[in-house]
């Protein structure tokens, strides 16, 4: 029975011993400091990000750079360890309150990185009244695609796009100018137009949506669809992107765009699909004023990392990152880098840059997501429920509309209330 | 061959070790969760109670319209996926148990090597033929004149399209267990039955069924677990939509813990789809067990 015993506790240290998490992070085989970065670079952006750390750790004989480029790296990371971590703009308040992240300026100041050294947007985007906590990466706002056959001019208003459309009707009535979708990027559309109307979107600490205005600026998109014709209905998640990427044939069921206003992470794959007729252009003035949302990248210091050795190795890798020819790589994947010196190296060559360069421009026009607690979760109804109604119902009134947009401000009043006193 | 107490326990211990290790020890650390305020990233942030219990069951709060909308929905799958997946997977076993031996093991294996798949691969490849803008089965209509619904945006065209994947998925299992039951039916039954004249309809209903009811109850039983937990296919396929109609109770749950890291408050929800399952699942058991 004691042989038995001792048995069940060796089995039992073997099973739990199997059962810790987290990636850990220690020393290479051959003495260098190894330093974890998690990010969720799986597109086509991935392999720019790894030339950049495969770069330093070419450079190093004291640090490593592991990097995990993960479709779901939130996840990872809340249940991980690591030390230095992806984020994206709208994420920052939240990470911020929940104490997963720190001020990372002695990090920046080591690195002898200033944020004066970014774009004034993207400063903003990281400073919060307790500190800085990230370093700008990028911004990725909406962008359009045209295909210049259908195309030849990148349209710039909305009578544009109108105007666009009948000439595209004339030829085949699967035609259209853009594409407005029901889900996928839904929050960019509002939030665009809203900003495109200069809505002040926040009210103390969460998001109004119940203003007059926001629903007047929404019916444009519900007009595109069902009174102007300007995009198919029914497009579904991300129907704005596969819409310009079908081919119609005669007789045939889908419906072909020449314009996309979407994301630029699909750089790579239109380029592929139109080569040189491809267009690339900024987001069209569909309401008053210029304005465009979209979201950016930025690098953080998770709270557990305080180990000055660790510290050092990481000050290393930013400093080498943020040196304009190796950022640069970043902006060869098609992201702009917000690091003014590459600004500059992306602005003094457009053709290489092409994708880069364009949305450079936009930057002026660019309105981020507000700092809110748990911004992603107050914007939830509106976009999955609200927004979805807009552009697929033909006779939503602004009645119904506006009556559903105080139920998303009550949602959101109700997450904002969550967080941590 | 005798087997000592010892081996025995030995030969039992892997399980209860397992069992132990990520059932009872989750359930019970998860029951204790959800008494408490608890971040996934800060931890323990204090005992609240049932106040967790209460916002979710409470009406009009944002917990309870995610979890009661996770729930309706969830039920309408369980609603519309037990039968098809029960009775297409037993028509299934007895078509292909009543070809000959040497054709059985092939269909068997075509009928159940979609089972293998991952949800990825069918959501992935599901959504490609049920997309409304030049999808393959939209092509396929229009050919015929027959329209080009808008399967994944529409009610209840999502549903349709996320049972068919369903059932294409996991048919098999189902299938290959009323295969091993209808194996395991006395053979001298239908000859008799044959003598006496009985037609298909009354050798499956006075022989057939009553020998595998037992399967039959079991594979009910599971199915509706199983359905209970679906997430990965109206992840990938609608993501939810449209307009939250399929997003699913693991869905909700999945989102309050790792998006508003409040893990207190998803083992409490948690907990109470435990508890709907098991009220359902008990309710078909003595429904069964009376009725015997």
């Amino acid at each position: 029975m004691k042989n038995f015993l001792l048995y069940l506790a060796i089995i039992s240290v073997l099973i739990l011993s199997g059962c810790g998490g987290g990636s850990g992070s220690g020393e290479t085989a051959d003495g260098k400091i190894e330093l974890t970065f998690i990010n969720g670079f799986t597109g086509g952006d991935g392999d720019y990000m790894k030339k950049i750390t495969n770069g330093f750790n070419e450079s190093q004989d004291k640090y490593v750079i592991k990097e995990s480029q993960e479709k779901d790296h939130y996840t990872k990371f809340k249940t991980g360890n690591y030390d230095l971590v992806m984020i994206h703009t709208d994420l920052l308040e939240t990470f911020k309150q929940d104490g997963m992240i720190q001020d990372i300026s002695s990090l920046m100041e080591t690195a002898g990185i200033s944020p004066d050294d970014f774009h004034p947007v993207a400063k903003e985007q990281v400073t919060f009244d307790d500190g800085v906590f990230a370093l700008p990466l990028d911004i990725h706002p909406m962008t359009m695609f045209y295909n210049k056959k259908l195309a030849p001019e990148a349209p710039q208003t909305y009578e544009d796009f109108a105007k666009l459309t009948t000439t595209l009707q004339q030829q085949d009535p699967n035609l259209f100018a853009t594409g407005v979708p029901s889900a996928g990027l839904g929050e960019w559309f509002i939030m665009t137009v809203a900003a495109q109307n200069g809505i002040n979107m926040v009210e103390d600490n969460h998001v109004n949506f119940s203003q007059e205005e926001l629903a007047d600026a929404l019916m444009i998109y519900h007009d595109m669809i069902f009174k102007d014709k300007i995009s198919p209905q029914g497009l579904g998640l991300d129907g704005e992107f596969q819409a310009f990427m079908k081919q119609v044939d005669e007789g045939g069921s889908a419906v072909q765009t020449a314009t996309a206003l979407t994301g630029p992470w699909y750089y790579q794959a239109v380029k592929e699909a139109y080569g040189d007729d491809l267009g690339i252009a900024s987001v069209p003035v569909i309401a008053e004023q210029p304005g465009v949302y979209g979201a950016g990248h930025t690098l953080a210091l998770p709270s557990s990392v305080t180990d000055e050795e660790r510290m050092a190795g990481l000050a290393e890798f930013l400093k080498y990152m943020y040196t304009p020819e190796n950022l640069i790589n970043w902006a060869d994947s098609g992201q702009a880098p917000t690091h003014i010196p590459t600004m500059e190296l992306v602005e003094a060559d457009p053709e290489k840059y092409p994708l880069s360069a364009q949305n450079i421009k936009q930057f002026e026009s660019f309105e981020g997501a507000p700092k809110l607690y748990q911004y992603r979760e107050q914007v939830r109804y509106v976009v999955e429920n609200v927004y979805p109604k807009v552009v697929g119902d033909a006779n939503i009134t602004k009645e119904t509309l506006m009556s559903e947009l105080k139920k998303a401000t009550e949602q959101a009043k109700q997450v904002a209330e969550t967080a941590p006193q | 061959m005798r087997i000592s107490k010892t081996w025995s326990i030995i030969l039992f211990l892997p399980f209860l070790i397992c069992f132990t290790l990520f059932l009872i020890v989750p359930f019970v650390y998860g029951l204790y969760i959800s008494f408490h305020q608890w971040s996934i990233f800060g931890g323990n942030g204090g005992f609240v109670g049932l106040d967790n219990y209460v916002s979710i069951l409470t009406p009009g709060n944002v917990y309870s319209n995610a979890f009661y909308n996770g729930l309706k929905n969830t039920l309408i799958f369980v609603a519309i996926s037990v039968v098809p997946l029960v009775v297409i997977s037993l028509a299934l076993a007895l078509v292909v148990d009543s070809i000959p031996d040497k054709l059985k093991v092939f269909y068997r294996t075509v009928f159940f090597i979609s089972y293998a798949v991952s949800v990825t691969a069918v959501s992935a490849i599901f959504k490609w033929l049920f997309t409304g803008n030049g999808g393959y089965v939209n092509n396929v209509m229009n050919t015929f004149g027959l329209g080009t619904p808008n399967w994944l945006n529409d009610q209840p065209l999502a549903w349709i399209a996320i049972l068919i994947a369903t059932v294409w998925w996991t048919i098999g299992f189902n299938m290959i267990l009323f295969i091993n039951a209808l194996d395991e039916v006395d053979q001298n039954l239908y000859e008799a039955a044959g003598l006496d004249g009985a037609n298909w309809w009354q050798r499956f209903s006075y022989i057939t069924f009553p020998s595998i009811k037992g399967v039959f109850v079991f594979l009910t039983i599971i199915t509706v677990i199983a359905s209970f937990n679906l997430y990965g296919q109206t992840l990938l396929i609608t993501a939810g939509g449209p307009a939250q109609s399929t997003t699913s109770l693991i869905m909700v749950i999945q989102q309050v813990v790792f998006n508003q890291n409040n893990l207190g408050m998803a083992s409490a929800m948690s907990m109470l789809m435990g508890f709907v399952m098991v009220l359902i699942v008990a309710a078909q058991y003595f429904y069964t067990f009376r009725k015997d």
